[in-house]
């Protein structure tokens, strides 16, 4: 016999369901997330006001018109985003049937993995807070189906929900979880992890997340200064670079059509020549952020390339599968190293190219400076640098759109702009002016958490700047936007834009990002950076690594044992302590186990003789069973027990068997 | 020795042949009620009070005039009212000029049997006269004490809806009764019953007394005596415990509370004819003792429910 489902669980069912969906729901469009929600609500206002149950109509129309719109905007139901709003959906199309204890199972269910597949878009603390919050509460919601299960069908009441009862059901929701914890942390560090993931990530799986692109028009990187996320994490083995050299560098873009620059395909290859180690070598660990694409970021010169990326001749670090999960990665850096002494024919062609009849006012002033500097590109360069200073350029996000001679217009119009502007506009008129130069872009800067020793690079520490290639010096970083803003190197970006944006960007805010980036450090580092490579180290550090594999199986084994069996005992001798020991009571619980298997489950809060009574509508020898239950009553709660009578007691039951009174009341319940 | 614990045993075993023709003639006054007749003969074993808490006309004062005609004491009826004194209830001392003393005229509570009617329309003075009596046994006037005859029991009657010129009892003197039970509208085949027979009235005017009120007080006596295994001692100690921490509560039951428990489900039992005291027996008259003795937080359920939900997850030990 099963109870029906309360009010109070249904409402918790719901309510962890959306608290579980929620951030799935920020992240799909608001008209389906609506749907979803009111879907939901509804079905708690059915609950609650008494209404009508959905009929198959409407339950019908729920369930195929979300499968429409989730054709209608994803065009599939493929991939993650598609998959797991489909998800959403179907659950919340559920809640319109759940009426009985199977379907708020179901429910429950669906919840943890609702909660699961979060992590396939981010692996980030909070969420990982937000959703161990979540299972307590569909732990809570499972715990309150199973109480709506074993208590006795009561008459139907028109009174409010006792609110109350699902508070401390929540209570117990989370001292599960809290129970979990150690067999969490075993399975944890000793199950064996692969080196790759089971499934691939699908390229552009992160939606929405910005990142620096390998290429770079007008805007780009502007988009980047908004989003305070952190790009990647750097320790150092020595001390840091000085701030005013932390330049990371990314994609090196050569091709401009007049609008846009990008790479060069010449630029895969590897380089010719690699700097050594020497003094003055930075040696440090970078753990990057998803950002699905390949690029990896490194100060200038890394000696070689880490596992799995490669070196390209422009002394870029490419992965060779996009970053989709955090990714560590070592680099060793020399500052003091020349690249490209001699630069190739072919190179250097490219090095000067720029689109025909572009930018004439740009041009006129670059022969203007060669005239002046005839032979020396140094000076010539300290002269623009030192124009850019003197006249009135200005570092700002407020810029005018460029049109077709964009060089020209920023460098003698608009004259405001940020460090993409200045790059181009600076390479384009070194160009002009015969001496190649390229862009790089990446990223300058970063915080230094002091306490915990490492640099934090946001994306809004993205920066583009320039590379001159200079005879006797290779290519040689030369940073326009220093000139104008030396603050913008200095202090970042932030601090060169300051006044510009609203309270959100406060002080306060930004102390307490950074605050809260070093706890996402360590978790980076101890939880989703411990990948198999790791374990292996930790284990070898145990000394456990040379075991063959069924061997560490069996200690994971004997170790989770270890955990759960004194837990189990201790949850075993806390439930069922007096039972275990009494003879009387083990003659009635395996009674209870056979009226269990015959499709009668004795309730919670039951006496023997309730059991009995109930029990016997169901079953043909039921008076048998109502006499048992009279005969252990007394025996227990009588004051004539005997030994022998509870030797007598043990013959008669174990004997017992229910009939079942036809086939079809097996397993009802 | 063994001759006097004979006869103890026929005397007892003659009262409670008594008890049980009581019981069936309350029951065929009151059709179709007989667990709630079982509950209001429990707390009179157990010597406590009852409150009967139902709409108008479902059989409230027919079922307390009943059980005090049967049980065969004094009975008195006292009709509350906003107007009603202390003194209507408990009785004056008037001066006699003959014997220059005062005399002690003992009101309508000196009996038995007393029936309160609609109890929450006096005031609270009047009220708790009667509630000071129920729980001393005695009533203290002008600085003389006079003892309540044995058996002492009250039945009183309120009416939950009517909330105008009502005055409700507080909650520490509901704790004087020791059960609070509804009857409830009659099942469609007691109702046609009740359409074709004779008029209530006519009935409780044919009712005999069927025992004493010594009878009862033998009674109570052996109930006192059931036995309580250890078991049902620790069930009744998990579900007060129960009261005091579930969420919803305000307060749980006090010691004052598990022990009229375990007098009411010593009563209980001896009304099944059994000499032991079964969980059932308690489960039983959880509900009705416990349930007026609650308060829930605001918006957090009615304490009946909370109760229900209480012996539905209290495993029975």
């Amino acid at each position: 016999m099963t109870g029906a489902l309360s009010p109070t669980t249904v409402l918790l069912v719901v309510g962890a369901f959306l608290f579980a969906a929620l951030p799935h729901l920020a992240a799909m469009p608001p008209w389906l997330a609506l749907v979803i929600v009111l879907a939901a609500i509804w079905r708690a206002t059915v609950e609650v006001l008494g209404l009508r149950r959905p009929n198959w109509l409407i339950r019908g129309f729920l369930t195929f018109g979300g499968l429409a719109l989730v054709i209608a905007h994803y065009g599939t139901f493929w991939g993650r985003r598609a998959a797991t709003v489909l998800l959403c959906v179907m659950i919340a199309a559920k809640l319109s049937e759940m009426f009985r204890l199977r379907d708020a199972r179901v429910v429950a269910a669906l919840g943890y993995f609702l909660i699961a597949t979060q992590f396939l878009f981010s692996q980030q603390l909070v969420l990982f807070a937000y959703l161990v919050v979540g299972c307590a509460l569909v732990t809570a919601a499972l715990m309150r189906i199973q109480r709506d299960a074993d208590s006795a069908p009561t008459p139907v009441t028109d009174s409010p929900p006792a609110a109350a009862g699902a508070a401390s059901v929540v209570r117990d929701g989370f001292l599960l979880m809290l129970l979990a914890v150690p067999f969490a942390l075993v399975l944890f560090t000793l199950f064996p992890r692969l080196a790759s993931p089971l499934w691939g990530m699908p390229e552009n799986a992160l939606d929405g997340r910005t990142g620096l692109s390998d290429e770079m028009s007008p805007g780009n990187i502007a988009s980047l200064f908004a989003d305070d996320s952190p790009a990647f994490r750097v320790s150092f083995d020595g001390p840091p670079p000085p701030r005013s050299e932390r330049y990371w560098r990314g994609p090196v873009l050569w091709r401009f059509d007049g609008r846009t620059w990008r790479r060069l395909f010449y630029s895969n290859r590897a380089p010719e020549r690699t700097p050594r180690p020497g003094p003055g070598a930075f040696s440090y660990t970078v753990q990057l952020e998803p950002s699905e694409r390949r690029w990896l970021f490194s100060l200038d010169y890394p000696v070689r390339a880490p596992e799995d990326a490669r070196l390209t001749a422009d002394f870029e670090l490419i992965s060779k599968t996009p970053v989709t999960t955090l990714m560590s990665y070592d680099v060793i850096s020399q500052p003091d190293f020349q690249d490209s002494v001699d630069l190739l024919q072919t190179m250097r062609r490219f090095a000067l190219l720029l689109p025909e009849g572009s930018n004439p006012r740009t041009r006129a002033h670059a022969e203007e400076l060669r005239r002046r500097y005839p032979a020396d590109d140094r000076a010539l360069i300290d002269a623009v640098l030192a124009w850019f200073n003197r006249e009135d350029f200005f570092y700002s996000l407020e810029t005018a759109p460029l049109g077709r001679h964009g060089a020209d217009e920023f460098l003698f119009d608009l004259r405001v702009g940020y460090c993409e502007y200045y790059a181009s506009a600076f390479v384009v008129l070194m160009r002009a002016a015969g001496i190649p130069a390229r862009i790089v872009t990446g990223y300058q800067g970063g915080f230094w958490q002091a306490a915990d020793e490492y640099l934090l690079v946001r994306q809004s520490d993205a920066h583009a700047w320039a590379e001159v290639w200079l005879e006797g010096q290779g290519w040689t970083r030369v940073d326009p936007t220093a000139a104008v803003s030396p603050s913008r190197i200095r202090d970042g970006a932030r601090s060169a834009l300051s006044g510009s944006q609203g309270w959100l960007s406060g002080e306060w805010l930004y102390q307490l990002r950074n605050q809260y980036d070093r706890l996402q450090n360590l978790w980076n580092r101890w939880v989703l950076g411990f990948d198999a490579r790791r374990q292996q180290n930790f284990l070898a550090s145990l000394g456990l690594d040379t075991l063959p594999p069924g061997v560490k199986a069996a200690l994971l084994v004997a170790l989770a044992g270890l955990v759960l069996v004194p837990l189990a005992l201790l949850l075993q001798a806390s439930t069922n302590a007096r039972r275990r020991r009494d003879r009387l009571d083990r003659a009635w619980h395996r009674l209870c186990g056979r009226l269990r298997r015959a499709g009668v489950r004795p309730l919670i809060g039951e006496t023997a003789l309730e059991t009995a009574r109930r029990s016997a509508e169901r079953i043909d020898n039921g008076h048998e069973l109502i006499t048992l239950a009279g005969e252990y009553s007394m025996l227990k709660y009588g004051p004539f027990r005997s030994e022998t009578a509870v030797s007598a007691f043990g013959r008669k039951t174990a004997g017992w068997r229910p009939i079942a009174r036809n086939p079809s009341s097996f397993n009802q319940s | 020795m063994s001759d006097a614990i004979g006869r103890a045993e026929e005397i007892r075993s003659g009262s409670r042949r008594r008890l049980g023709e009581a019981i069936a003639a309350v029951n065929r006054v009151i059709l179709g009620k007989s667990e709630q007749i079982d509950l209001a003969f429990s707390a009179l074993l157990a010597g406590g009070h009852l409150l009967i808490e139902d709409l108008p006309g479902v059989g409230k004062t027919t079922l307390a005039h009943a059980i005090a005609i049967v049980t065969g004491g004094r009975w008195q009826r006292i009709q509350f009212t906003n107007d009603l004194l202390p003194a209507d209830i408990l009785g004056v001392s008037v001066w006699r000029r003959n014997d220059e003393t005062f005399e002690f005229r003992p009101g309508p509570i000196f009996a038995n049997v007393v029936l309160a009617d609609e109890i929450n329309r006096a005031t609270p003075r009047t009220q708790s006269a009667l509630l000071e009596a129920m729980a001393e046994q005695q009533v203290s006037l002008d600085g003389h004490t006079h003892p309540l005859p044995p058996p002492f029991f009250v039945i009183a009657t309120q009416n939950p809806l009517d909330l105008v010129g009502t005055y409700p009892l507080p909650d520490s003197q509901l704790d004087r009764f020791l059960l609070r039970i509804s009857l409830g509208y009659p099942a469609p085949e007691q109702e046609r019953a009740l359409l074709v027979e004779p008029d209530r009235k006519t009935l409780l005017a044919g009712l005999d007394r069927a025992m004493s009120p010594d009878d009862l007080l033998a009674l109570a006596e052996s109930a006192d005596a059931l036995h309580v295994s250890e078991p049902v001692l620790d069930y009744i100690q998990m579900l007060v415990q129960a009261t005091r921490t579930h969420a919803a509560l305000r307060a749980g039951l006090s010691p004052r509370a598990s022990l009229a428990m375990l007098k009411a489900a010593r009563a209980h039992a001896l009304l099944q004819d059994r000499e032991f005291v079964l969980p059932d027996d308690v489960k039983r008259i959880f509900a009705p003792l416990a349930a007026h003795r609650l308060q829930c937080h605001p918006n957090s359920g009615e304490p009946e429910h909370v109760v229900e939900e209480i012996l539905g997850e209290t495993p029975v030990p």
